[in-house]
């Protein structure tokens, strides 16, 4: 175990997040200390890094932008939703009017942010840099300055206009501003690092008391005027968001998008077309670690034979199969698995219309086609008239669900959803399959509030199941590498166990096709059982409980035009053999639904032979895989006619996977 | 999926018939159609494929040129043919058009050039005897496969001469071989139904038989998914299997799936992935005799090709540059696919790709090598067929 040499910001609102490390002291299996620290200002922790004098450091954003090959330590941060306090504009003018602003030793990031703000606004005044502490004694007429750190506390009341930067970013994009967060040079960081670090931040928060008044006393030492304690400790417990969740990805990669654009910052290697991408270190899997480490011999033939008969396979023993089943055995183990489950020789389907409501999306995914980020062309919101008359000829097809989905759009509040659902229960007979996780989260981000209240809220009004979009790869690994701004895993699951807690029913899904190994598709279905084990496990006297996944489906990423610069290395044989592992691994799981929109109806077919139950949706819209070059629909007739063929009876079905009348 | 103890057993005698290298009957081909154990059928054909050819799957690079669709011909499944010159649509190459197809292509490393065309009223025999030679000076090493046994026979008739004493003329012209079209289904039940108006199953086998005495080699099709029933299927098979033995000059079965969009059969569903699956696997089956069965893709798609390469499949129709007579029917599968997608096509279902020329020398052998900017650009099947009532 490797001791690295952290520097940390001396700044109030960096001590819960380093202090706490000088006394617990921890040390790595080797007994060996696991940080040595150095305190300094945010530009010193900067150049360190980039000498290599630090392993480790606070590092500011604006110096983050310079060394985006750094690794970034996940969840933990200095950000602010709103109000941050201490990045702030004074003047005797508002910030409109200024023809001036002196940038009172400023760092990169704060003057960074400045100018995003000043370019959106459409102003220019001159930026003067100005030693620290000179700024504001100099402030006069239409000449204002930039003040930041633990020097802007109390600003407030001394100048008729202040303008806090972190507020007024987001008035502008809604989002969470991040201002610093631990980066460390790539592959010194152990899972060991990264714990002591997210141990230290909430031992830091639960003792915010003790480090608002050290830092009073500090203040009145050096002969200054100080705050109260509990003004300090509110700034840390309440002002200063420590979490670095999706909510502050997303904030972080707007920020860094923008100030690259307007020249703020430049990011090296980023070209024009370009997303920002941010490296995070991954979370580690205990279980994968310890099939890695497992000796136990294994042989495809025993393997396979347990799981065609329901027996629980582990994690290793889903690897080799991944690995060494022929395509032909693996499928003859799903099928028997799936007519033990299903012996009637039935193939459902349902009649649905996928409704996307709205396609404008802050989440900025590469594997994408279909979003438009806030405030660009070409977004929209559907209107109750065209959502009024997809309903009705939903309905007038026979249609029985609507399965709703769409982007991460800001202008969208809770009761936009609870109205809609309301509505939408007051004026048809549908039900309504409704909201991924991602989209649950991204309402909880957006009202501030715990994601159960939200579902509780959203069932209330009349959402009926969840569908099991955004999980893509559940691994963060690859999550860190293609979304690195939507949820974590750790989010994703969540927000199913909440709902399997509440009664509702959910599906999950898999994507893969992202270069992904055996084992990161292996932690994926594993996390799913594990959940499903959960939810079964409220089961009272052998019942089912009402909360549980319904089904799992999974299908290969669809390259075409997205900015994903992958080569397409999915493909049907892989479809049919990761379908048939997953009908053996997920053993609690019932259904098993073909992904026919991505593949088409003729291996949706011989996909029933590998495993699956469920012929999915007519689909009677989709948007989101045809805009990356898959174009099938088919008619319920259709439909049959393809189950038929692959030598089973068609039957309709719910989101419940009732049967019903045709 | 109920299967029978004894259709498990009958499936236990036929899988020893293979094993044992015992030709199959009609019976054995029909009862393997309906077999419901698709997987064991796949595994049974795959244990063929892998006994002839190991894990190789070959492909060929070539290019189609159609010279005509106008064509005397009145067959319900064609989307292609125009029947009279100047109907919308229709066309004859001239043969500067024809040489300009091939300079378009002289940097590629095309290796053959696949000819088809209509049944024309009026072009001489010299247009197409001039066809082959203006190909041939353009590239000397091009192999020409041309003229289906259908347009051999037309020929035939329409200019008074024997099949041997046509193909010979082509030959000196410079055909190569000849590939396998025109087929259809042999039955006779069946082809009154389908293309009453072209040569019967007879006269298409002898000129098979002609060609082969005479030292071509040639492919061999069915087209399935019309109107035939299995037991037609497994017939039309099996007077291929006969000839073979006869004469041993097939190369290659070349099931052809039929596609229902923009002919007289629209109505009909089409065939679907597990017939197109099946077909293959009893098609390797039944051709005891016959080294290769080819996956079309630009029918049945990419996908379905991948998988067909465990169903029997040893062959993928290689990277088709133009191809009119199946976009006409609406497959909507990408006009060609680059070398490097199709060789990883290959690799991803655990085979190696092995390119040959047509006579199935190995011109090169994948060796796992990184394949650079190669990415399926839009790999979706062909299922225009199927449209839904637009909703808006």
């Amino acid at each position: 175990m490797t001791t690295l040499k952290l520097w940390a910001v001396q700044f109030l609102n960096a001590r819960p997040l380093y202090a706490p490390l000088e006394t617990m002291k921890p040390v790595g299996d080797d007994g060996e200390p696991l940080f040595e620290i150095h305190e300094a200002l945010p530009s010193a922790c900067a150049a360190a890094l980039e000498s290599g004098e630090a392993d480790l450091a606070l590092l500011p954003v604006g110096a983050y932008a310079q060394m985006p090959e750094l690794e970034v330590v996940p969840e933990l941060a200095i950000a602010a939703r709103g109000a941050v306090e201490t990045v702030v504009v004074i003047g005797h003018c508002p910030l409109e009017e200024a023809t001036e602003i002196l940038l009172d030793g400023a760092s990169r990031t704060s003057v960074a942010l400045l100018k995003v703000l000043l370019h959106a606004k459409g102003l220019s005044p001159a930026l003067t840099p100005t030693p620290h502490g000179e700024g504001a004694p100099a402030v006069t007429g239409t000449t204002c300055a930039l003040v930041i750190g633990d020097a802007a506390f109390g600003l407030g009341e001394q100048f008729p206009h202040v303008t806090d930067l972190s507020s007024a970013w987001f008035q502008l994009t809604g989002l969470p501003m991040v201002f610093a967060f631990w980066a460390a040079k790539p592959g010194v960081l152990t899972d060991a690092h990264v714990k002591a670090l997210q141990a230290a931040k909430v031992r830091g928060l639960k003792f915010a008391e003790q480090h608002a008044q050290t830092y009073r006393r500090s203040v009145l030492a050096e002969g200054r005027e100080a705050l109260s304690t509990n003004a300090y400790a509110n700034y840390l417990r309440k002002t200063i968001r420590f979490d670095f969740d999706s909510y502050e990805r997303e904030g972080l990669v707007e920020f860094l998008t923008r100030a690259h654009a307007c020249g703020a910052v430049t990011i090296p290697g980023l070209a024009e077309g370009d997303t920002v991408h941010v490296h995070f270190k991954g979370a580690r899997y205990e279980v994968a670690e310890q099939a890695r480490a497992s000796t136990q011999p294994l042989n495809v033939e025993t393997i396979l034979a347990k799981g065609a008969t329901g027996e629980r396979l582990s994690f290793a023993e889903g690897l080799y199969l991944y690995d060494n089943a022929d395509l032909f055995a693996l499928g003859e183990a799903a099928d028997a698995r799936r007519q033990a489950l299903h012996p009637e020789g039935v193939v459902t389907y349902i009649i649905d219309r996928n409704v996307n409501y709205t396609n404008v999306c802050t989440a900025r995914c590469q594997f994408c086609n279909f979003y438009r980020p806030p405030g660009k062309e070409g977004g929209y919101v559907l209107s109750r008239e065209v959502l009024a008359q997809k309903f009705r000829e939903t309905e007038a097809l026979g249609g029985v669900q609507i399965l709703l989905q769409g982007g991460l759009n800001p202008e969208l509040g809770i009761e936009w959803y609870e109205d809609f659902f309301r509505w939408t229960k007051a004026n048809f007979d549908l039900r309504m399959h409704a909201l991924s996780p991602t989209e649950i989260i991204h309402i909880a981000h957006l009202e501030d509030l715990p994601v159960r209240e939200v579902l509780t809220r959203l069932r209330t009004a009349g959402l009926d199941s969840l569908p099991g979009g955004g999980a893509e790869m559940l691994h963060d690994d690859i999550r860190n590498r293609i979304s690195p701004f939507k949820n974590s895993t750790d989010e994703w699951i969540e927000v199913m166990k909440v709902a399997h807690e509440l009664g509702i029913k959910t599906t999950c899904t898999m994507v893969f096709g992202f270069q992904e190994t055996a084992e990161h598709a292996l932690v994926h279905m594993d996390r799913l059982r594990e959940t499903q084990d959960l939810a079964l496990s409220r089961g009272v006297d052998g019942t089912l409980p009402q909360g549980r996944f319904t089904a799992f489906i999974v299908w290969p990423f669809q390259a075409a035009g997205t900015s994903l610069r992958l080569r397409d290395d999915t493909s049907a044989w892989r479809y049919l053999r990761m379908q048939a592992l997953a009908r053996l691994y997920l053993d609690n799981i019932p259904n098993i639904q073909v992904s026919w929109p991505t593949l088409g109806p003729e291996i949706g077919e011989v996909a029933l032979r590998f495993g699956a139950n469920d012929f999915g949706s007519v689909m009677i819209e989709e948007n989101v895989v045809s805009q990356a070059g898959a174009h099938f629909m088919l008619t319920a007739e259709q439909i049959e006619h393809h189950i038929r063929h692959a030598g089973f009876t068609p039957s309709r079905r719910n989101m419940q996977y009732d049967r019903l009348s045709a | 999926m109920t299967v029978s103890k004894a259709d498990r057993q009958r499936f236990s005698t036929i899988t020893s018939k293979v094993r044992d290298r015992v030709p199959l009957d009609l019976e054995d081909g029909v009862f393997l159609y309906h077999y419901p154990d698709l997987l064991a059928l796949g595994s049974l054909a795959n244990e063929v494929r892998e006994d002839r050819h190991g894990d190789k799957t070959f492909f060929n690079i070539n290019f189609h040129i159609n010279p005509t669709n106008v064509c005397v011909a009145n067959c319900r499944f064609c989307s292609f043919a125009r029947l009279e010159p100047g109907m919308p649509n229709a066309y004859t190459m001239s043969l500067e058009e024809i040489r300009g197809k091939l300079v378009e292509r002289k940097d590629q490393p095309v290796t053959e050039i696949h000819i088809v065309s209509g049944l024309h009223h009026d072009q001489p025999f010299e247009w197409y005897l001039d066809t082959l030679r203006v190909l041939k000076k353009e590239k000397p090493s091009i192999h020409l496969k041309a003229f289906t046994a259908v347009e051999i026979h037309y020929f035939s008739e329409k200019y008074g001469m024997t099949y041997a004493e046509v193909l010979k003329a082509l030959m000196e012209a410079g055909l190569g071989s000849m590939p396998g079209g025109g087929a259809e289904i042999f039955h006779p039940r069946a082809r009154k139904k389908l293309c009453d108006d072209k040569a019967t199953a007879e006269q298409w086998l002898e000129v098979h038989r002609t060609a082969h005495n005479l030292g071509l080699r040639t492919n061999c099709t069915m087209l399935y998914g019309t109107i035939e029933t299995i037991e037609e299927r497994v017939d039309h098979m099996l007077r291929l299997r006969a000839l073979q033995d006869e004469t041993g000059g097939f190369q290659t079965f070349i099931p052809l799936a039929f596609h229902p969009d923009g002919n007289a059969m629209a109505k009909l569903p089409g065939p679907t992935g597990v017939d197109d699956l099946r077909t293959y696997a009893v098609g390797r089956l039944m051709m005891n005799n016959i080294d290769h069965i080819k996956a079309y893709w630009v029918m049945i798609g990419i996908k379905t090709a991948q998988i067909a390469q465990s169903f029997g499949v040893d062959d993928i129709d290689g990277t088709v540059q133009e191809e009119k007579i199946y976009h006409m029917a609406g497959a909507d599968t990408p006009q060609a696919l680059t070398r490097n997608n199709l060789v990883r096509l290959i690799r991803e279902a655990g085979r190696t790709a092995v390119e040959r020329d047509t006579l199935y020398n190995v011109l090169w052998e994948d060796d796992g090598e990184k394949l650079p900017g190669t990415r399926v650009e839009h790999a979706s099947m062909p299922f225009s067929s199927h449209k839904l009532p637009v909703l808006q």
